[in-house]
């Protein structure tokens, strides 16, 4: 493999990479000239050459750092290139990475767990700089398993006692909500789909926020509700032509990958929309549905502060009037008001709680009985006795012991 | 229940029913000891609105540190001169010097009010939005943070001065001031039973017992009453768990050695200690997460994209809390019950702050 360079004594273009002692050496084919030799040094005819040499690379600065670290550091570079970082970024990272390897916790870590820290330091400084990366995007770049990466990047923050920031929800839907395919009509977009990029922006953005004051954002992964988010957003801005159209086409469509836990934030969000729209006297006879409710998302958000404060009473006060169950017996009596004509009052406000606390518990743990065991009693030898074997039994289980090993090792017929 | 409102203020004196529940807290304060005060998780970030807080132990010796770091912050607050609250008052001194702090701060608050813009904290408060744009107190990290770029300093108490002084709840006495109490869900313990075992015998006369050596080197015993599991090594150390209480993992774990001894081995009953408890309850009212994390920063850790829970590292007593938007509260690392109690009567009203309006 030729560098695209010439050999500086014939001229030739014929340069091919060879190892001499293990070290790599740019040779001409032609003549034998060495054109660059090495990796540990550079000398400014190599840099002539045309073969880039970095700083990193030359002399001095590599003969302190071990070999694996300075693999790590590069793998740092390269994640930071990779991602389109601010400069500044990638020296932050590289700084927390040497701070890393200082510790002998990671020294002596497997090469997995310091590949993944080399993501854990990119995520760190960008989580710092409110740059929105996921950890699911630093883990489809390392190939890792989230388990693992968590796994690093809490013993890192701990270790070195970081202070990371959370992940900017505002910024996180900028970047997210450009990366879908919709702005420009393609083969694979119709003209009907396409929508302007920033009038989606802005009301995924109010729905993102709505979602957040009526606790569907709190302790749940972010990305999903952005993407049913943008969904709705997307869907509202054209209900005649777009209502047809699933979040899962949708996705398709928009060239991003559906998560999971998107189609389930949808619900959340239009029952949210829906209790919302009972407040609205011009859409209370309308008797609104899931579907029908998204043409009028418009109005709703404009409305929102007002109508999730009229829609929703506060949870938390009713937990400290009542008891839990009254409380959510209210709620429920709120809900079945959805059947009422039009025409009569609007719905008694639902409680405005995270939807775990709405769910009526899958089972009802019992208070244990107070317990009077005091830790010293007398243990009877009949209690003790009932687990052990008698010799008969001993023998029978070695018997059937001996039986087993033996159908074990006589190999299979079929 | 709503923050506290800085806009909002009363302009009058304190009513007289303020008066006797100021007294109800100063007798408190005065009645308690003053060991050295607790660096708690409480008072070093920024504190959340509910007064409730000052029933947790040693309120007034902890104010102390915090209030030098107050005088410091944003220049609106540096009119508030809180160093008058020395460790020991007596009844009349602490009844004036209160009231006049009150009155400072309210002064401080009219002023503040009148200014159009505050300087926004370097750490935004949930709920305490000062710029009053929208009536809900939403998020503020949906707002991008301003020049955020560095750590914050934790040290940056806001709304301390505010809410610390003005009594806005009436105190209950410090021992019942929750009234939940964690129920224990399991107890880790270890004893020596001081001679050699051999995991093969054991397996083998024993009905209860399972040994894998190739999976792991130790045989797993488990009996009916009190419901527990325990690892048992060829060393003669054993791991009792699965306990709901200090006595029951106690009494299992006799259990077990009886059990080693009447296999024939000369099994004691050393060293029996206690290495973990867990525990678990429920505050019943949802907690905003993210409010949490903000302000206690430096002891919690919430990942949405890896765990549902904030995770928080109280140091005094050295517990881990596991808090969830429910509202559920796991409480694991102790040693002792009481260090559970006395993380949860900590954290309790910090959470009570986040209650969302």
């Amino acid at each position: 493999m030729s560098g695209g360079g010439r050999c500086p004594d014939c001229g030739s273009a014929e340069l091919v990479e060879d190892s001499h002692y293990s070290q790599n050496q740019l040779v001409c084919s032609d003549c034998g000239c060495v054109v660059t030799e090495g990796v540990l040094t550079t000398t400014f005819s190599d840099e002539g050459n045309l073969r880039e040499v970095t700083y990193s690379r030359s002399t001095g600065e590599n003969e302190q750092v071990s070999r694996s670290q300075q693999r790590g550091l590069r793998r740092v570079r390269d994640l930071c290139r990779v991602l389109q970082l601010p400069p500044t970024f990638e020296d932050t990272a590289v700084a927390y990475y040497q701070q890393a390897h200082q510790l002998a916790g990671i020294r002596t870590a497997r090469l997995q767990k310091k590949e993944v820290l080399a993501g854990c330091c990119v995520l760190i400084t960008c989580r710092q700089r409110n740059w929105p990366l996921t950890m699911g995007t630093i883990c489809t770049l390392l190939y890792a398993d989230l388990d693992v990466f968590s796994g690093t990047y809490m013993q890192i923050v701990k270790l070195l006692g970081l202070d990371v920031p959370s992940l900017c929800l505002v910024d996180l839907v900028k970047t997210y909500c450009s990366s879908f395919k919709l702005f420009e009509a393609s083969p694979s977009v119709p003209a009907k789909y396409v929508e302007d990029k920033e009038k989606m922006l802005s009301r995924t953005l109010q729905l993102v926020e709505l979602a957040d004051e009526t606790w569907l954002v709190t302790g749940r992964h972010p990305l999903p509700v952005i993407t049913a988010a943008t969904f709705l957003a997307w869907q509202s801005l054209r209900p005649s032509d777009r209502l047809t159209c699933s979040l899962a086409r949708f996705c398709k469509l928009a060239n991003v990958d559906l998560p999971y836990p998107a189609s389930s934030r949808l619900q959340e969000l239009l029952a949210v929309l829906l209790r919302m729209a009972e407040q609205l006297p011009w859409l209370q006879v309308l008797k609104l549905d899931k579907r029908s409710v998204v043409k009028h998302i418009g109005d709703l958000l404009q409305h929102r502060h007002m109508l999730v404060r009229k829609a929703f009473r506060d949870g938390t006060a009713e937990m400290d009037g009542q008891g839990q169950g009254q409380g959510l017996g209210d709620g429920d009596v709120g809900s079945s008001s959805l059947e009422l004509p039009a025409g009569k009052r609007p719905a008694s406000p639902a409680l405005l709680l995270p939807p775990c606390m709405l769910k009526p518990p899958k089972r009802v743990c019992p208070i244990p009985p107070v317990s009077t065991v005091t830790g010293d009693e007398d243990i009877s030898d009949s209690e003790i006795e009932q687990y052990l074997r008698t010799p008969q039994e001993i023998r029978d289980f070695q018997k059937a012991q001996a039986a087993r090993q033996a159908a074990q090792s006589v190999p299979n017929p079929t | 229940f709503s923050p506290f409102p800085t806009s909002q203020l009363p302009t009058v004196s304190p009513p007289p029913m303020e008066e006797t529940y100021l007294e109800l807290y100063l007798d408190q304060c005065s009645a308690q000891d003053a060991p050295t005060p607790p660096r708690s998780p409480l008072l070093s970030p920024s504190v959340p609105y509910d007064v409730d807080m000052l029933t947790s132990s040693n309120p007034e010796t902890a104010f102390n540190p915090q209030l030098e770091e107050v005088t410091e912050t944003s220049g609106s607050f540096s009119a508030v001169d809180l160093s008058f609250l020395p460790d020991e008052l007596s009844q009349e001194n602490k009844d004036q010097a209160v009231i006049r702090s009150k009155h400072e701060i309210e002064e401080n608050c009219k002023t503040q009010s009148q200014q159009t813009t505050l300087p926004l904290p370097s750490q935004l408060d949930t709920g305490l939005a000062l710029n009053s744009s929208s009536g809900s107190s939403s998020h503020s990290h949906l707002h991008p943070a301003d020049g955020n770029s560095a750590q914050p300093s934790p040290e940056k108490p806001h709304s301390l001065p505010l809410a610390s002084i003005t009594p806005m709840t009436p105190m209950a006495p410090i021992s019942e001031c929750s009234g939940i109490v964690p129920q224990l869900q399991n107890i880790v313990s270890t004893v020596n039973l001081a001679c050699k075992l051999d995991l093969k015998k054991i397996a083998l006369h024993a009905k209860n017992a399972e040994y894998n050596p190739k999976r792991f080197a130790a045989v797993i015993m488990r009996i009916r009453e009190p419901r527990t599991t325990a690892l048992i090594f060829s060393s003669g150390k054993m791991v009792c768990t699965g306990a709901k209480s200090e006595e029951q993992s106690r009494l299992a774990a006799r259990k077990y050695a009886r059990v080693v001894q009447k296999l024939g081995f000369p099994a004691r009953f050393l060293d029996f200690t206690i290495q973990n408890m867990v525990a678990s309850c429920d505050v019943r009212f949802p907690i905003s997460l993210e409010g949490l994390v903000l302000t206690h920063q430096q002891f919690s850790s919430y990942e949405p994209e890896l765990f549902p829970g904030l995770i928080y590292r109280m140091v005094k007593p050295r517990i881990v809390l596991l808090i969830f938007v429910s509202g559920k509260v796991v409480l694991t690392g102790a040693k002792k019950r009481s260090d559970i109690y006395e993380a949860f009567e900590n954290i309790y009203p910090i959470l009570k702050g986040f209650k969302k309006a």
